[in-house]
């Protein structure tokens, strides 16, 4: 749509130019009202341009603009013809103030500036209320009127993005009313565009978030934020500039200073009130998205830490962050173990971020100079999810298992054990035992459970599903292979698991199936049932006794 | 210098004692045996002919073990000797072949066989003699008397003129050798002599002949000549007799023979390639009854159909068998138990997931589907299926005798059948389970023809029972529906409770041994019957389940006969429930499913059905959300299911204990503050917590529970109350069933925490109806608990052999011989082998032809030049005579003038 409009006006201007010239013809032609309404547009304009007493044209346009009460139903072509004319004045220095003018040049220059100020804030209004091909038209205008004004009134830059007319666009295109369409508009086509613009939206983010929002309003910061994904590196040459440059200020070619207004930009949003499913899905870009923005990730500790102790998921998908902290910026985490020990309840494994975890869990469970009573807990612990977890996470939980038992050799006692001492031997014969683990241990050093063994494994070898069961009789065999990878096991699912027992298409059975070899006298009624002298004991007499059909 | 030749020879000779002094006698007597002389003069012959012998000339090479060929190549041959052969043989051979080119003709040995060198001695003679007795049976020429005694005979005043008998009378004994000389002269001259074959034949004949002479010796010869005569005249009439007797049968018989091919050729092609012909023989054995029903089927009404049914019959008959004797009762319930025993192992053996090997031909392996379903798993296919350990299911009882009823039972109340619907469908299924109990030996049940007349029959009563039934609503045919649309067509105008009765008459109508065509129709339709089990359930709000279950039976019968078919059927519905409603059970689906535990064995370790069935129970119990009652009622009927199926294998199923917990815990009057253990609770969106009350007393479910909500508060907490009870029971029902498992503490030890707070948050609040299932089953899982802990042993699970450690010892080989190809590819050796042995074939064949060809020109040149010595010698000859004449003419010349 800004590509029409600007085509449009560039067409106007044309016209414009040759407005002195034989236009009748046209003028004859077009006899409806908005034929005429333009011309008019354009003769005011022509005058302001002629000589400074068409000025007071300007006041008429703006009273045209139609936005005094509500800018819901602006006249945009008013609007284009007068970003052309401001544009033109603030190119031919007629905004600016020079300190030798006379006192009447002075008072006009007030008066335009005022005028000006007028035009911008209609242009704002507009982008706030009006409809979604006027917001554009007019973030479109605004945008150029800042490039104007950059270009010609030096000293502005300041003025301009920091604490003038930008700002207000900014906060325009956040708050505006149905903005979907001009917030895509404005990122696709200055902020991710330009790199001054992205460096300032960054500013007047980290500003606009600095004080409490609503969770709506950072939804749409969020997703501004993480359109902006090219994190820009050291050697990163900045030259996709919208406007002039000044080229005292250094700020905006370095690097450095993007990426520190995006940390504050992310900063202040994570600082926000975030709502719970924000906060995950938060957690979830933060590795790829968030990150490499920071120039000091530690600064992320705070908003990662606390999110672990939120507890379920949200502390799932933190890890994955902490991890990347603990590991690259030293971040030294206190009982990060028996935090991580915690994670491991009756949800995880019913979790859809189960895969993810067991990725990580992998990672901070690879080292070989964990305590083995450590690892050891987190074995019998999952052995004990195991027994209430669905197929596909048994499935990931046994090879896990085996290559902790590869890693950890120690840890092997739990799957073989033959008591030496004669005296604890014969009280085992005797009573039996109870199981040494204590699953209500959360310090996973002190859980005892390499004095206990995995029964609940040997109990899985006996799964109903024979592919489960097989993979649960690994354990029990030799230990001839060095490692699983568990990639191959993480991603499955029921359905998968279904798909691959039923195949999508009948395909020819290689064998012909087992049938039932005696057909039973009763699968629903009582039929017959005084043959067995009423005692209903043949096949399936689980079911009716439980069940009346 | 070495010295002379002659005195080197000299000096050997002597060495050998050929020559030289004298020697002691006993020296003498070993020189003087010839042959070792000879030998020593051979010896020095060739020592002494440096030209006999081939000498390399090349340096020889180091020698190395692994060289290829013999070192000495060329070392001891002696090319001159080889030469002279291989001339001395092709003059032998060759130059033979080549002067009686074009001028000798050959004689042809035409016997049978004789040129044939795939044919051993003894299958030339076998085949010589099968043609010798074709010919003799041939008989073309009415003059060969060979062996004519049915043939028309020259009589004299009623004594036979034939030349064996009474020809003899007109010979004295003592001309007895002269008369046998003289028939055989005879004999020789009257015969057409066809071929050299017959030469042994007749020598035989002869022999024949003087045997039966011998014995007649002793006897007058009066008396003998009576004997062989009435002896001839009585087998001459014997074997008319059954000519005549054998061309009657075979004029009838050739008359059918073109319909008896027909049939032959609609039943489908059967495996042995002896079969068809078993019939032939047959019929001549066969006869009388033969002809008997043919006689019958004249009479009968619909002559040409039962001539077919009669025709089909036939083809399957079997040729009569000496049968076992018949067996007492015990015998029999022995043989039943056996077999029943086996039955039960091989169930067994499948459900430690060992393999079935002994029966089934096409027994594929199984772990094959297995890591068919393990393929993305690609660490995971490397898991064998070891045995492990599981009680024996107690031993059947005899209590499914409506099984296995033997086969003249059968005929017996097939011949009294009424239609009435339970004992008819029954009778189909005990005609099915007969054929299953022949089935299972890999016999094609066609074959069995045993059963079949008996069969027919009873398939022809029932449908003329049906035409005689009162029952004037329902069709007696029925097309065989292909698929379910057909059949609710055909079924739109039944009423539901006559659906088995059409179900049984179409299957009595397309029996598989009425038409060839049936076998398949039926599979068809059993796959219709699957789908309308499950659209049964769907349709109405109480399914009709004395309907259901009697058309389950149907598919079970049928699934006996074409188990593909119904599992594929089942496999589509499974799978169309996985596509579609994974979390949303139709109460169609559940009777399917408790259908499919009936005719398939969810106890075996993988089953192409029933381990789907599983997954699909356990992922609805696992992920489905509960909104409301009915939810509950059929998320328990499923979970009754899961224990139905595990009743045997009692296999754990993790989604059955978190989904009764879960729902125990939802129907709680309270909400539980605190965890039980790590199944994850889910609420119910909608609450159904039970409000207790003494008024409501549980009771037994009933499957209307899953279709319907109660609206009536009352009827609500009614449902509730009986779900607890239901559920809880379920639990003590699979905590025995999972007594054994070595987790039991940890699986049960949440189940007592949850069974204790319903009981304290029960207690005094309803009656005890329903308080006491929830009693009993914790006493009864603590008395469990407490028999897990007396068991519980640390895991001693590696007790392995330790594994040897793998050798990298180079295979070493005894008596490495370089020559010798160590290819471990068989395939490679063996053509590498036969292409060395063809390369060296083809350079000698091509060096044997040179040779030929260079000794061919030799002999022409030779011949050539013998020629044009001979034509030179005569020339001259020629010229010397003529010269000589002229002279002799000049001379008479000479002397004429001189004289005039």
């Amino acid at each position: 749509m800004p590509a029409l409009v600007t085509d449009s006006s560039s067409k106007k201007r044309k016209s414009g130019k040759n407005a002195s010239g034989p236009s009748s013809k046209r003028r004859a032609v077009a006899d409806d009202n908005f034929a005429e309404k333009l011309s008019t547009i354009q003769e005011l304009e022509n005058q302001i341009a002629e000589s400074r007493k068409g000025y007071n044209n300007i006041a008429t346009l703006l009273s045209m603009l139609n936005v005094e009460k509500s800018a819901e139903k602006p006249e945009m072509a008013v609007a284009v013809s007068l970003c052309r004319v401001f544009s033109r004045l603030i190119a031919g220095g007629n905004l600016t103030e020079s300190s030798r003018a006379a006192e009447n040049e002075k008072i006009i220059v007030a008066w335009l500036k005022e005028r000006c100020l007028d035009y911008q804030n209609a242009l704002v209004a507009i982008m706030r209320e009006a409809d979604a091909a006027s917001q554009i038209a007019a973030l479109t205008l605004s945008m150029r009127i800042v490039k104007e004004r950059l270009a010609h009134i030096p000293g502005a830059e300041n003025n301009v993005w920091s604490t003038g007319f930008f700002k207000d666009i900014f906060a325009a295109i956040i708050e505006a009313h149905n903005g979907e369409d001009l917030q895509s508009e404005a990122v696709a086509k200055f902020v991710k565009e330009y790199e001054d613009v992205r460096y300032y939206t960054f500013t007047q983010m980290a500003d606009y978030a600095s004080t409490t929002r609503s969770p709506e309003t950072l939804e749409i910061l969020i997703k501004i934020l993480q359109t902006c994904d090219e994190v820009p590196g050291p050697e990163h040459k900045f030259e996709n500039f919208y406007a002039k440059r000044d080229t005292k200020n250094k700020r905006l070619v370095s690097s450095n200073s993007h990426r520190k207004q995006a940390q504050e930009a992310w900063l202040a949003i994570l600082r926000n009130n975030l709502s719970q499913s924000q906060r995950k899905s938060l957690l979830r870009m933060m590795v790829h998205n968030i990150e490499p923005w920071f120039n000091r990730p530690e600064l992320l500790m705070d908003f990662l830490t606390d999110s672990y102790n939120v507890g379920g998921a949200t502390s799932l998908l933190a890890l994955s962050g902490l991890f990347y902290l603990i590991q690259e910026k030293n971040l030294d985490y206190p009982q990060f173990y028996t935090k991580l020990y915690s994670l491991l309840d009756s949800e995880l494994l019913h979790s859809k971020h189960r895969s993810r975890f067991f990725r990580l869990l992998n990672t901070f469970l690879s080292s070989t100079h964990l305590p083995s009573t450590l690892v050891a807990s987190f074995i019998k612990r999952l052995a004990r999810l195991a027994l209430n977890a669905p197929p596909p996470a048994i499935v990931v939980i046994v090879p896990f298992m085996y290559n902790f038992f590869k890693n950890h050799p120690t840890t092997t006692f739990m799957m073989h054990r033959s008591i030496r001492d004669k005296d604890l031997l014969a009280q085992v014969e005797n009573e039996g035992m109870d199981d040494p683990f204590d699953p209500n241990e959360s310090d996973p050093n002190l859980t005892n459970a390499i004095e206990s063994s995995l029964w609940e494994i040997v109990t899985l070898q006996s799964h109903f599903h024979p592919n489960v069961a097989s993979i649960a009789r690994i354990i029990s065999e030799q230990f001839t292979k060095q490692a699983y990878s568990l990639e191959d096991f993480l991603d499955h699912t029921y359905a998968g698991m279904v798909t691959a027992d039923l195949g999508v298409e009948e395909r020819n059975l290689k064998k012909i199936p087992v049938v039932e070899y005696q057909i039973p006298k009763r699968i629903f009624t009582d039929r017959l049932l005084e043959e067995d002298g009423g005692v209903d004991s043949g096949p399936g007499c689980f079911m009716r006794n439980l069940w009346e059909f | 210098m070495p010295p002379s030749q002659l005195k080197q020879l000299k000096a050997s000779l002597r060495e050998n004692g050929v020559l030289g002094p004298q020697k002691s006698k006993k020296e003498n007597d070993k020189m003087r045996r010839p042959e070792s002389r000879e030998i020593a003069l051979q010896a020095i012959r060739d020592r002494f002919n440096p030209f006999e012998i081939k000498t390399i000339n090349k340096s020889s090479k180091f020698d190395v073990t692994t060289r290829d060929g013999n070192t000495t190549a060329g070392g001891g041959a002696r090319p001159g000797v080889t030469k002279s052969l291989g001339e001395e043989r092709r003059r032998a051979t060759l130059l033979k072949e080549m002067n009686s080119r074009n001028k000798v003709g050959g004689l042809v040995d035409r016997r049978f066989g004789e040129n044939d060198p795939t044919m051993t001695p003894e299958e030339r003679a076998a085949e010589r003699f099968a043609r010798e007795s074709q010919r003799k049976m041939r008989k073309e020429s009415m003059f060969n008397l060979e062996d004519d005694d049915d043939e028309m005979q020259l009589t004299h005043m009623g004594q036979s003129l034939s030349f064996d008998g009474p020809n003899q009378d007109d010979f004295e004994a003592g001309d007895l050798e002269d008369a046998e000389s003289d028939e055989e002269t005879s004999r020789k001259r009257k015969r057409i002599p066809d071929d050299d074959e017959n030469q042994d034949q007749d020598q035989e004949d002869f022999i024949d002949y003087g045997d039966e002479e011998q014995p007649g010796r002793k006897k007058t010869k009066a008396e003998v000549m009576k004997e062989v005569i009435a002896k001839s005249k009585f087998y001459k009439a014997e074997r008319q007799q059954a000519k005549d007797d054998d061309e009657d049968l075979r004029e009838e018989l050739d008359k059918e023979l073109p319909d008896l091919f027909e049939a032959l050729r609609g039943i489908k092609p059967s495996a042995k390639p002896a079969k068809p012909e078993a019939p032939k023989q047959d019929f001549s054995e066969m006869n009388p009854e033969r002809a008997a029903m043919l006689e019958e089927s004249q009479t009968s009404k619909d002559p040409e159909k039962e001539y077919d049914q009669r025709l089909r019959q036939m083809t399957f008959d079997q040729r009569s068998k000496p049968t076992d004797r018949t067996k007492t009762e015990e015998e029999k319930a022995e043989e039943e138990a056996e077999r029943l025993k086996k039955l039960e192992n091989d169930r067994l053996r499948r459900m430690r997931g060992e393999q079935l090997t002994d029966d089934e031909e096409d027994n594929v392996d199984e772990d094959e589907i297995l890591d068919d379903d393990e393929s993305e798993i690609d660490d995971a296919t490397h898991f064998g299926l070891p045995a492990y350990p599981t009680e024996t299911r107690p031993e059947l009882g005899v209590e499914d005798e409506d099984d296995f009823v033997i086969d003249e039972d059968l005929v017996e109340t097939n011949s009294n059948a009424s239609l009435d619907m339970g004992d008819s469908d029954m009778e189909e299924e005990e005609d099915s389970s007969s054929d299953e109990s022949d089935g299972p030996d890999g016999e094609d049940e066609l074959i069995n023809g045993m059963t079949l007349p008996a069969e027919d029959s009873a398939a022809a009563s029932t449908v003329a029972e049906v035409s005689k039934e009162a029952n004037g609503k329902l069709a007696f045919t029925y097309p065989c529906p292909k698929d379910h649309e057909t059949f609710l067509s055909i079924t739109k105008n039944v009423a539901v409770e006559e659906i088995p009765t059409v179900i049984q008459r179409i299957r009595a109508l397309h029996h598989p041994r009425l038409k060839p065509g049936n076998k398949d129709k039926l599979g068809r339709f059993a796959e219709v019957l699957v789908e309308h089990v499950s659209y049964m359930g769907n349709k109405t709000e109480q399914p009709p389940f004395a309907i259901l279950e009697n058309i389950i039976r149907h598919i079970h019968s049928l699934a006996k006969t074409h188990p593909l078919n119904v599992t594929i059927a089942c496999r589509a519905q499974l799978r169309e429930i996985g596509k579609e409603r994974p979390l949303n059970l139709l109460p169609g689906d559940l009777i399917l499913l408790t259908g499919l535990s009936t005719f398939f064995p969810t106890s075996d370790h993988f089953h192409t059905t029933a381990t789907p069935a599983h997954l699909c129970l356990a992922r609805y119990l696992g992920q489905c959300t509960t909104t409301s009652l009915a939810d509950l009622a059929s998320g328990t009927f499923a979970a009754s299911l899961c224990l139905q199926y595990q009743q045997v294998s009692k296999r754990y199923m993790p989604e059955f204990v978190n989904y009764t917990l879960n729902a125990l815990c939802n129907l709680a009057p309270t909400e539980p503050t605190a965890k039980f253990g790590a199944f994850p609770y889910r609420k119910s969106q909608e609450s159904v917590q039970l409000v207790p009350s003494k008024k409501v007393t549980p009771r037994k479910l009933q499957f209307r529970d899953v279709t319907t909500s109660p609206s009536d508060p009352q009827a609500q907490e009614e449902l509730k109350i009986s779900l607890v009870t239901t559920l809880v029971s379920l639990l003590g029902s699979a905590s025995d069933i999972w007594a054994e498992k070595s987790a039991f503490t940890e699986i049960f030890t949440p189940v007592r925490a949850v069974l204790q707070y319903l009981r304290q948050s029960l207690k005094g609040k309803v009656y005890a109806a329903a308080q006491e299932p929830i009693q009993s089953t914790l006493d009864k899982i603590d008395s469990h608990l407490a028999q897990a802990r007396l068991v519980r042993r640390p895991l001693f699970l590696h007790d392995h052999k330790p594994l040897a450690i793998k050798t990298a010892i180079p295979k070493f080989e005894e008596n490495f011989n370089p020559d010798k190809h160590y290819d471990p590819d068989r395939e490679r050796a063996e053509s590498n082998r036969l292409k060395k042995e063809f390369k060296r074939e083809r350079k000698g064949a091509m060096r044997e032809l040179r040779k030929d060809a260079s000794f061919v020109a030799r002999e022409q040149l030779r011949e050539k030049k013998e020629r044009d010595a001979e034509y030179e010698k005569k020339y001259k000859r020629l010229v010397a005579e003529i010269q000589s004449q002229e002279g002799r003419a000049a001379n008479e010349y000479e002397r004429a003038r001189g004289r005039r």
